[in-house]
């Protein structure tokens, strides 16, 4: 396959700016040594060199459906980018632990998959920011659930309903920002309607790729527990959440029966 | 330049919304419209000649101008050369409208600027920084200021 790489070399020269840049000790395939090169990131792409003033540029990296991982055992400060089976591992050697913490961290919101989860995050919460200083009366009528009943489904200390409703969004969020490496995964579990609607040209090469099971991201993930409680409560607060709206129709004709029957 | 590439074709084969079969050209002065599958993964669009499993290329879609040049026909030029353009011929006015759409939200670039004005925003209305929740808001890439701000050298190689 060829790659246009005068694209993405003027890419790389362009005047936006670099995202990360530094030296790392790449390890070679072939004899398992360790070589220093210059590194370049930007956007989704790692580049590299032998040295920053060189004009020639040895290679590049395509930062998309790869795990970062922390891997200690035959360097220090050590890290890699591991692609999946049958496919590439790259690794790398920092001189310190703050270099490589900070490659890391720098890697793993590299990816186009994150910054597209986090910009429809972020696009959502501007959305609820700007309704919630506009006309309170149109916003409160959805977020405003019950707040005993968010009392209940989160036990958190009376937070406010929009609050909670932010909290509860922001937790599979991050769950879902905390895993970047497996979008497929995070699909099945989102609202539909957070997604593009599908293109009726959709004439996919091949079926998506085999899932290859929950790599071990980088350190501990403090968001495992929330995650789990998160989808427990989320699939509860979405029924709680139909259930009100139609019950709300069916309020007219019957003025007493309660809002939410939680079963 | 060495590349990625069993990984590039693999994401090549992900499911994508956009992926239709046009009419393609090269820049260059006597290139021909060929049938191609046009596929947009990421930032990257990717051809391919029908039924065949690996891509011929993948066009970076950073830095480029995406423009209508009528009713079915789109363009894309690179390098700043705006006489050198790829031609992607389509089956109607709403398919072309929709893949210039989609090229153009695909960048990188254009989503960084997304982002920065959703952070900006919400940080103005709600007087909080949306990506501290994520433990990212020093990270370079999400800078408001990005171009005007002094990125931190690494000193490992002083």
């Amino acid at each position: 396959m060829k790659l246009h790489e005068k694209i993405l070399t003027h890419y790389l020269s362009c005047t936006s700016p670099v995202d990360k840049e530094g030296y790392l000790y790449k390890k070679k395939e072939r004899n398992a040594t360790y070589q220093r090169r210059w590194f370049v990131l930007k956007a989704n792409l790692l580049f590299y060199q032998e040295r920053p003033a060189d004009r020639h540029l040895l290679g590049v990296i395509v930062l998309e459906r790869c795990a970062v991982r922390r891997a200690e055992s035959d360097a220090q400060f050590a890290f890699s980018l591991v692609f999946g089976p049958g496919l590439k591992t790259y690794r790398f050697a920092a001189v310190d632990r703050q270099t490589q913490e900070s490659w890391v961290k720098a890697l793993l919101s590299a990816s186009h998959c994150y910054l597209s989860l986090l910009v429809r995050d972020l696009g959502r919460q501007y959305e609820e920011a700007k309704q919630q200083q506009g006309s309170g009366e149109s916003c409160s009528s959805v977020t405003a659930l019950k707040p005993s009943t968010y009392s209940f489904l989160f036990t958190a200390q009376g937070p406010t309903t929009a609050a909670v409703v932010r909290e509860g969004r922001s937790h599979s969020a991050s769950t879902v920002l905390q895993a970047p490496s497996i979008p497929t995964k995070v699909v099945a579990k989102k609202s539909p309607k957070l997604w593009p609607r599908r293109n009726a040209y959709v004439t996919p090469l091949n079926g998506p790729a085999p899932l290859y099971g929950e790599w071990p991201l980088v350190g501990f993930d403090p968001l495992e527990d929330f995650r789990k409680l998160h989808d427990y409560y989320g699939q509860e607060v979405k029924k709680a959440r139909e259930e009100w709206l139609r019950s709300r129709q069916a309020e007219e004709e019957r003025s007493d029966e309660d809002l939410i029957d939680l079963g | 330049m060495r590349f990625n590439e069993k990984e590039l074709v693999s994401l090549s084969r992900q499911p994508s919304e956009m992926a239709a079969e046009l009419g393609m050209r090269g820049p260059k002065k006597g290139d021909v419209v060929k049938k191609r599958l046009v596929k947009l993964v990421v930032n990257f669009l990717f051809y391919f000649r029908t039924d065949e499993e690996e891509p011929i290329g993948a066009l970076l879609l950073e830095q480029c101008r995406v423009e209508r040049e009528d009713s079915q026909t789109f363009s894309i030029a690179f390098l700043d050369e705006a006489e050198r353009k790829y031609l992607f011929e389509c089956d109607s006015e709403e398919q072309c409208g929709e893949w210039v759409d989609s090229i153009i939200k695909a960048s990188y670039e254009f989503m960084r600027k997304n982002l920065i004005f959703y952070r900006t925003e919400i940080h103005r209305l709600t007087g909080k920084d949306p990506l501290e929740q994520y433990g990212i808001s020093d990270e370079t890439r999400f800078q408001v200021s990005n171009g005007l701000q002094l990125m931190s050298r690494d000193t490992s190689s002083l």
